[in-house]
């Protein structure tokens, strides 16, 4: 779940169901989020928007005095607010119009407390970097923000690859990121082949944040799908 | 337009087919009738017979009593013109008084050749003249003056054949030139047979011999157009329908799964409490993925869901869904395990609906063992096609349910049951994916006991 850093960014919540909009703050409070604003119409969101100028927006798409698309526009018109589309129009040409807006992600209702806690969590994360990003594993610390790892009171350099790939399954800490995923981030769209050249870099990377690389326990394999990073609690 | 030459073939064949039968049955007639005309004897051998059987005696001529016979049998007379004299020196009783006495050369030539006193006459060799035998007037009918030129008699074999070719060779232009009009015709009708299927609309010119054909296939095509209007119309309205209640359904629905899921993990409740609230989440969680699998399935029948077709590797596709199935059961209730061979598989593919086919059949493995199991999921080659699995150790599912999942087209015209929702929709669902994609879906038992579900997708040609 997201750190005590994004926990203190201000979020926005727009829906026009006050009953929603209920849920959706009990949800994030429950989580942790501090700072969680609601507004039912998109007046009232981009009223709320000059004054507290949220980090965050999840935004309904149907609204009462206009949409969630054109409430996105407004939005960045202030500035390069992170947004989230949660609404109950899943057709392919809404998420497709939303993504085209700059929406950083799109989940369609109904949707699990649960699935959106790690979604909005994502998105922080993804446009949000802590100051001071140091993540603690079970043997050391990465220093991400100067592509390092603090272990035994030395500090061991990342490669660009080995940064990529840290990055990637910090991203997604504590889920599965399949083989081929990781093989897409680190070589692009054409990743194909590549299996053997991961797995020599995360053994590489197992070098460096592992007390003992052949019994890991940070990076973990999960067999024949990929591999997963687990983190310490702070 | 392969059946109109094969009907002309026909018609051809069978028109040879009665042109020889007629002429062998005229044969046949003509020897037949001929036959019971002739009797059983020539008179030339009758009068030959006749001849030989005629012997001088003392007493006079004497003719043998079954050349008698014969004669008494057949009607006719004879008598013998001396050889010197030329007079008749012997006759039978019933020989007609007007036959003359006495015979020049020239009568002598005339009789042999054809009749005496209007009765046809054959002549026969006898020991000391010539005997004349002859039949009533009605008997036969002789031939005067046959003759042919040799050369034509020379090559009769040659011009028989020709002259049959060539009578049968106006036998059929007069055949084509009768039906000419009448295949012109049946094309335009032909064509438009053809292309009734199809669905396109169909428009026969209506004229010439078969207009009223061309008429009644025009007035089909319209019925059929008019049908599939309807039916086009009808079948939009309930897929927006669905589409529709599946919009509407979502906000309530949201609410319903989020207050679930807050009481499912509030520690003020007690653990009983607790577990209903978890069933509450639990069984809306399956109203949302039935609502959205109606929908998906209704836009997969009546082709309204587009498909974003594109080389994938399906592996990877099957790799995700695996993932994300763990990813969202932290306390493993469900383990999974990975069996697929490595290397891509790479197939032409929509990646979200492969990914849904996953994702729905790893939600019935959930559904279907509600207190947990083991997973097995593959992806591998096979031939020219790509098989992707899931299959479980859990509950499995009974032989004839197997075989309903199987059978039939799939989709939401499978008819309802008993509790009014088309059962197993999630897999009618893949079923409808596999088929999107030119592929099919079984579903079986597994190795281990459970439930198998086995799609099969073209590989793509061009590999890795």
């Amino acid at each position: 779940m997201a750190e005590e850093y994004w926990k203190e960014k201000r979020i926005l919540l727009v829906d026009d169901a006050r009953e929603i909009l209920a849920l959706l703050e009990s949800v994030l409070k429950e989580e942790g989020y501090r700072h969680i604003y609601t507004a039912g119409s998109v007046r009232e969101a981009l009223a709320l928007a000059d004054e507290i100028r949220p980090e965050l927006a999840v935004l309904d798409v149907m609204l009462p005095d206009g949409d969630g698309f054109a409430l996105l526009e407004r939005l960045r018109e202030r500035g390069d607010t992170p947004a989230l589309f949660l609404t109950a129009r899943g057709e392919e040409a809404d998420r497709l119009k939303g993504f085209g807006l700059g929406a950083d992600d799109y989940v369609v209702k109904p949707f699990l407390p649960r699935e959106l806690l790690f979604r909005v969590a994502a998105v922080l994360r993804r446009c949000y970097r802590e100051e001071n990003p140091m993540v603690k594993l079970r043997a050391c610390r990465v220093d991400f923000s100067r592509a390092e790892v603090l272990k035994n009171g030395e500090r061991l350099p990342l490669t660009a690859k080995e940064y990529e790939l840290l990055s990637v399954l910090y991203r997604n800490a504590g889920r599965i990121v399949t083989i081929d995923a990781l093989c897409e981030a680190l070589w692009g769209d054409n990743p194909f082949g590549y299996e053997n050249s991961l797995m020599a870099h995360v053994r590489r990377v197992r070098e460096k944040i592992e007390e003992n690389p052949s019994r890991p326990q940070s990076l973990v394999t999960v067999k024949g799908l990929g591999y997963k990073l687990l983190l310490e609690e702070k | 337009m392969k059946s109109v030459p094969k009907l002309i073939r026909r018609f051809t064949a069978i028109l040879a087919v009665s042109g020889l039968l007629l002429l062998l049955l005229n044969l046949a007639a003509l020897v037949v009738i001929g036959r019971g005309r002739t009797g059983s004897r020539s008179p030339y051998m009758v009068a030959e017979e006749t001849a030989s059987a005629l012997r001088k005696t003392a007493a006079g001529y004497v003719l043998d009593a079954p050349a008698r016979e014969t004669l008494e049998e057949e009607g006719a007379w004879a008598i013998l013109i001396g050889e010197a004299s030329r007079r008749v020196v012997w006759r039978t009783e019933n020989t007609p008084q007007t036959v003359p006495e006495r015979y020049s050369l020239a009568n002598v030539a005339r009789l042999t050749r054809g009749y005496l006193e209007d009765c046809p006459t054959y002549t026969g060799e006898a020991e000391d003249g010539l005997l004349v035998l002859g039949y009533p007037e009605t008997r036969y009918w002789k031939l005067m003056w046959p003759s042919w030129d040799y050369s034509l008699i020379a090559h009769l074999p040659m011009t028989a054949l020709v002259v049959a070719l060539a009578n049968l060779a106006l036998v059929f232009l007069i055949y084509w030139a009768a039906n000419a009009a009448l295949l012109r015709s049946v094309r335009p009708i032909v064509d438009g047979i053809r292309a009734l299927p199809t669905g396109e609309p169909v428009s026969v010119p209506e004229r010439g011999p078969l207009s009223e054909l061309a008429f009644h296939i025009d007035r089909t095509s319209q019925i059929l157009q008019e049908q599939k209007a309807r039916l086009g119309k009808k079948e939009a309205a309930r897929a927006n329908w669905i589409a529709g209640i599946s919009h509407d359904i979502r906000t309530p629905l949201s609410m319903v799964m989020g207050c679930a899921a807050q009481l499912s993990g509030d520690s003020a409740l007690t653990p009983e409490q607790q577990k209903r609230a978890l069933c509450i989440l639990r069984q809306s969680e399956r109203m949302r993925d039935l609502v959205s699998g109606l929908n998906l399935a209704s836009r997969l029948e009546y082709n309204m869901q587009p498909l974003h077709l594109r080389r994938e590797n399906a592996a990877a596709i099957w790799r995700q869904a695996a993932a994300d199935f763990v990813n969202a059961d932290p306390a493993g209730q469900w383990s999974v395990r990975w069996l697929g061979e490595p290397g891509p598989c790479f197939v032409t593919a929509d990646r979200e609906l492969l990914q849904r086919a996953a994702d729905n059949l790893l939600q019935n493995c959930m559904v279907h063992n509600e207190t947990g199991c083991r997973i097995y999921l593959s992806a591998r080659r096979e031939g020219k096609s790509c098989l992707l699995s899931v299959a479980d150790d859990g509950a499995g599912v009974s032989k004839p349910e197997l075989a309903r999942f199987n059978s039939g087209p799939g989709g939401l015209s499978g008819g309802p049951e008993e509790d009014g929702l088309p059962h197993g929709l999630g897999l009618q669902l893949v079923r409808q994916i596999a088929a999107a994609h030119g592929g099919t879906a079984h579903f079986g038992q597994s190795a281990w006991g459970g439930f198998q579900a086995e799609l099969r997708l073209p590989l793509e040609d061009s590999g890795a």
